[in-house]
């Protein structure tokens, strides 16, 4: 099989390794462009979100390349993405395209059904079972490494003296971590990477505001998706504190504990969880991020999203409740750089000068 | 020659240089159409003020705003960046200290910025929808023709405004039209769009915001008076025009440039001459890695003055 | 004895009959909110947060109707229906489970919100617990309780009866509640065709602009999914690779396909509301279905903040001429 998947952040270098290993050709899908949104926009329903659009707009590039099936997540709702599955192939056998998609659904809802699509990808590949697992865990560690690289640069890029030496090195630390094929390569392809990101030169003088962000994962975790914000904040001097992480709320060096914590956080605002996606997650968060002191928070997420609607419906009460800014960003195909960038700017600005009073000792903002 | 400064806010519609003393009171200032072609609306702004009052002040400091903001401060050489938020905050707060909301409909964009004890608290900008900004009543007025300028007084006349429906631009077109055809007459179908505006502003832009007075109204849009008493009619409160409405961005962004100085004593400024040099732009597709960034040049008088564009910075060369 | 307000929107057109039999049972004075207006549809616009769906502002307005008449409002947290879908996991869509939290967060001086959650999944003794929770918070006895359940399933089961002889929630809602249903035209109907959505938006006059008036004046013959009883929708979920995750959107999609097999259906329109999330995916669903089982002809009508009535018109007639000329077509 030629297989294809979901690009989301720098995860690709992984699910590269794991394609790759398991006996079947890879087609890495492209980085999304204007004409990846474009391609998805002509052919996706108009309300459906911005990650539908874009992963359509991947699937027909894919297709270009020569890609015969894509593997990406089910889900079992309420959020839609679970259906987008099932949508895309849809919507491109309509095209007349020979695509297979292997949407696999959550093995505690239908472990049957799991187990037979993990035996179709591993049957078709020829390798051993025993193999088969061995790449799986060294897949499963590339993403952590990768996870743990890109949470350092988020700590290190608020510092660096020369703009974009800390992207700059990031880069080659992913470098080093796509050449690693066992667990051993991997940490020391991480450790030497976080090495190199520990010798970017600092000013450290500097004091970055503390911004987390929140909302819905494609959005937050597909940096052409968001302008590439969270590079855009540290290069602005902000430390970025990202809520979410695609190994999971494992709660490694982050203040985001794992789920359970999340929702009870959410509850005296929201209470029911899950709602979908992140929803609940982006209530509770919201609150962490204000009991733990942080400046300000940015809420990121695809225009006409149902969970985050109820979110940002939700999330004026707490920032005036507990009185932490919060910016809310939809995003669909129109939003510009320069419309987001103006915004964080203008945020960036509030949070200083907020910053300043406080100190200044005048206490709390009456807002 | 006494310190004067420099404040240019390039928007898509319109471009605006302005000279302000110390104390923000205008010297001189220019409204232009940016046309599309920011460089030479920027240069052409800065030759006429130079030309006003090029002999009579010396520019201690220069500041840029609007969505080229980046583009202006390499052409002029400017001592501060700043987004328009900010830079209208600091201009309202120069005119009233006391200010507590800010409207500002622009061509393209509309925000409401909200401020308490003179600092911005918060604030918001119209998303993807043109129907609270200024370009909807342009096309109306365009489809009416009349022209924009007569809108506002056309629309004080009204005695029963029209309700025009609409959440989009295009939605409310339609809408008018069909009003039209029912046989509205023009100074209530005016007034209609005024107020559908307000709506659509309060209810999206605005929505959620404790507006509270003093309210200043600002924008090349508020020199509609039918808008105003539409907000005022809304709000049940007065809303304020400041005297220079439609330049406060740049005001702000001199104000700026005038704080930014005081620290450093000196400014990038490039002088008036500006209007001679040969400003370029070009770009070239970065094939370093899978990113293709779309780096961009910019060019003085044939000499590269600076990068930028690409993600990781390698070709960054910054206007020193 | 206590007011209480339904806002006569959303799940309004398919429960009412048992909500309203058991709070008055109960001893209590139901009050419906006002039918939906341009005042409604403003108040809601104000309230609700801008990103939301027509649907969702609507019942903001509703909510906000129903302040000052009343003591309590009914808004109870709909979780889900039934246990339906591959994994058994169907809710309602994510906007209905945070809708509680929402009003509390955007509208002032609410009145006491009953928002009891109502999650059917859990099986058949959940909606006895929630009737008990909502009927020991009014301070009523267990035995009163049950009692008021038993009156109230015997009027649902009646005004059910009544949808899938045809009739149209509102007027079946009249009818269960001693009014009298009105004459059904006799004369044979030029057309046959299904209105599929959500109730709140295919049955809300105001908001469907008159589409079933106009389908009628036209001599078309309205069906709709809640005529269908479960069993037959339920055959038509086998017919989707998978299911979706959200109870209206399944029955307006099962009721869809089912009525693009039956051969006396002459075409389908699909009532879809503005900034609707899962009907993005529901209206192309249907699109491509209808496309596959032999292109039944098939219109969606996407109805929002102003939809006029002069558009709807111009769709509707547009449509059933295609239908006329599709049967000449055939007949020739």
């Amino acid at each position: 099989m030629r297989i294809s998947f979901p690009r989301m952040g720098y995860s690709y270098i992984a699910f590269k390794y794991l394609v790759e290993n398991i006996g079947h050709d890879c087609v890495v899908p492209p980085e999304p462009s204007k004409k990846t949104l474009d391609l998805g926009v002509r052919y996706s329903p108009e309300f459906a979100c911005i990650p539908f659009k874009i992963l359509m707009g991947t699937y027909l590039e894919v297709a270009e390349m020569g890609a015969d099936t894509i593997i990406t997540s089910g889900g079992v709702g309420p959020c839609r993405a679970g259906y987008y599955w099932i949508m895309h192939q849809q919507i491109l056998k309509e095209l007349g395209i020979e695509m297979n998609i292997i949407g696999f659904e959550p093995p505690l809802h239908d472990l049957r059904d799991f187990w037979k699509k993990l035996k179709l990808v591993w049957k078709s590949g020829g390798v051993s079972y025993k193999e088969f697992v061995r790449v799986l865990q060294v897949a499963w560690e590339k993403l952590k490494a990768i996870d743990d690289l890109e949470q350092l640069s988020f700590h290190v890029r608020p510092y660096e003296v020369v703009r974009g030496e800390t992207t700059r090195t990031l880069w080659k630390a992913l470098e080093m971590l796509d050449q690693a094929c066992t667990v051993a390569d991997i940490a020391a392809a991480r450790d030497e990477g976080a090495r190199l990101l520990n010798l970017v030169t600092r000013d450290e003088t500097r004091d970055p505001l503390r911004v987390g962000i929140i909302g819905e994962i494609y959005v937050v975790l597909e940096p052409s998706a968001n302008h590439y914000l969270q590079i855009m904040l540290g290069e602005m001097g902000v430390s970025v504190d990202r809520s979410i992480y695609l190994t999971g709320y494992c709660g490694r060096n982050t203040i985001v504990t794992p789920e359970d914590d999340v929702f009870a956080m959410a509850r005296p605002y929201l209470n029911e969880a899950p709602i979908g996606g992140h929803g609940v997650n982006s209530v509770g968060e919201t609150v962490l991020y204000a009991k733990h002191g942080f400046d300000g928070v940015v809420q990121l997420a695809p225009f006409a999203c149902i969970p985050e609607i109820v979110a940002k419906s939700i999330i004026p009460r707490i920032s005036r409740e507990l009185d932490i800014p919060v910016l809310t960003l939809f995003i669909d195909e129109q939003t510009g750089k320069a419309g987001v960038q103006t915004r964080i700017e203008a945020f960036i600005d509030l949070l200083e000068k907020r910053r300043e009073r406080k100190r200044k000792g005048r206490g709390r903002l009456v807002v | 020659m006494t310190g004067a400064y420099l404040g240019v806010d390039v928007g898509s519609v319109s471009t605006n240089v302005v000279v302000v003393d110390g104390d923000g009171k205008i010297l001189a200032r220019r409204y232009l159409r940016t046309d599309g072609r920011p460089i030479e609306t920027v240069q052409k702004g800065i030759k006429q003020i130079g030309e006003e009052i090029g002999d009579k002040v010396r520019i201690a400091g220069a500041g840029t705003t609007g969505s080229a903001r980046h583009l202006s401060s390499m052409i002029i050489g400017a001592d501060i960046v700043k987004n328009e938020i900010t830079a209208h905050a600091v201009a309202a707060l120069n005119v009233n200290p006391q200010v507590q909301t800010i409207i500002e409909i622009g061509g393209q964009d509309s925000k409401i910025i909200i401020l308490r004890d003179g600092v911005v608290i918060d604030f918001a900008m119209n998303t993807v929808c043109a129907a609270g900004t200024g370009s909807f009543l342009d096309q109306q007025a365009a489809r009416l023709r009349i022209p924009i300028e007569e809108f506002g007084s056309i629309a004080l006349q009204a005695k029963n405004p029209v309700r025009i429906a609409g959440r989009c631009a295009v939605f409310a077109e339609s809408d008018m039209i069909h009003k039209q055809q029912l046989g509205y007459n023009i100074e209530d179908i005016i007034a209609g769009l005024c107020e559908a505006l307000v709506r659509n502003y309060l209810n999206n832009v605005g929505k959620g915001k404790e507006i509270l007075a003093p309210i200043l109204f600002q924008g090349g849009v508020a020199a509609n008076l039918g808008l105003v008493k539409a907000f005022e009619k809304y709000l049940g409160q007065e809303v304020i025009v400041p005297e220079n409405y439609d330049v406060m961005g740049a005001v702000g962004a001199a104000l700026l440039a005038r704080d930014a100085v005081s620290r450093k004593r000196t400014t990038l400024f490039k002088g008036f001459k500006i209007k001679d040099l040969t400003f370029k732009t070009s770009s070239f597709e970065c094939k370093g890695c899978s990113n293709l960034c779309e780096v961009v040049q910019f060019y003085q008088d044939g000499e590269l003055l600076a990068r930028w564009g690409d993600r990781c910075g390698k070709w960054e060369v910054q206007a020193s | 004895m206590a007011t209480i307000g339904i806002p006569r929107t959303l799940a309004y057109f398919i429960y009412f009959p048992f909500w309203r039999e058991f709070f008055a049972s109960l001893g209590h004075n139901v009050v419906v909110s006002s039918p939906t207006s341009k005042a409604i549809l403003d108040k809601g616009v104000k309230e609700a947060v801008n990103d939301a769906c027509i649907p969702i502002k609507l019942y903001h307005g509703h909510v906000a109707d129903l302040i000052g008449k009343v003591d309590y409002v009914f808004t109870p947290r709909l979780v889900s229906l039934r246990k339906f879908g591959e994994f058994g996991t169907e809710t309602l869509c994510p906007k209905f489970l945070g809708l509680p939290d929402m009003l509390r967060a955007s509208i002032d001086d609410l009145p006491p919100l009953i928002d009891t959650r109502v999650d059917l999944r859990q099986g058949r003794q959940e909606l006895f617990r929630v009737c008990r929770d909502i009927g020991e918070m009014l301070g009523a006895a267990r035995s009163d309780i049950r009692r008021a359940v038993a009156q109230a399933k015997r009027r649902q089961e009646r005004f059910q009866r009544l949808l899938y002889q045809g009739v149209l929630p509102e007027q079946a809602i009249e009818a269960v509640f001693g009014g009298t249903l009105p004459s059904v035209n006799q004369g044979t109907p030029e057309f046959s065709v299904a209105v599929v959505g959500y109730p709140y938006v295919v049955y809300d006059p105001f908001v469907n602009v008159g589409l079933f008036g106009l389908l009628e004046r036209e001599n078309a013959r309205v069906y709709t999914q809640e005529m269908l009883p479960a069993r037959k929708m339920a055959a038509e979920a086998r017919k989707l690779p998978k299911n979706m995750f959200w109870y209206f959107s399944n029955r307006a999609l099962h009721g869809a396909l089912y009525f693009m097999a039956q051969k006396y259906i002459d075409g389908i329109i699909h009532v879809t509301a503005f900034a609707c999330g899962p009907d993005s995916m529901v209206d192309r669903m249907m699109e491509l279905q209808a496309k596959q089982q032999g292109g039944i002809p098939f219109m969606s009508i996407m109805v929002d903040e102003h939809t006029g009535e002069a558009g709807i018109r111009t769709r509707v007639e547009a449509f059933l001429d295609m239908l006329r000329y599709r049967r000449q077509k055939h007949e020739n």
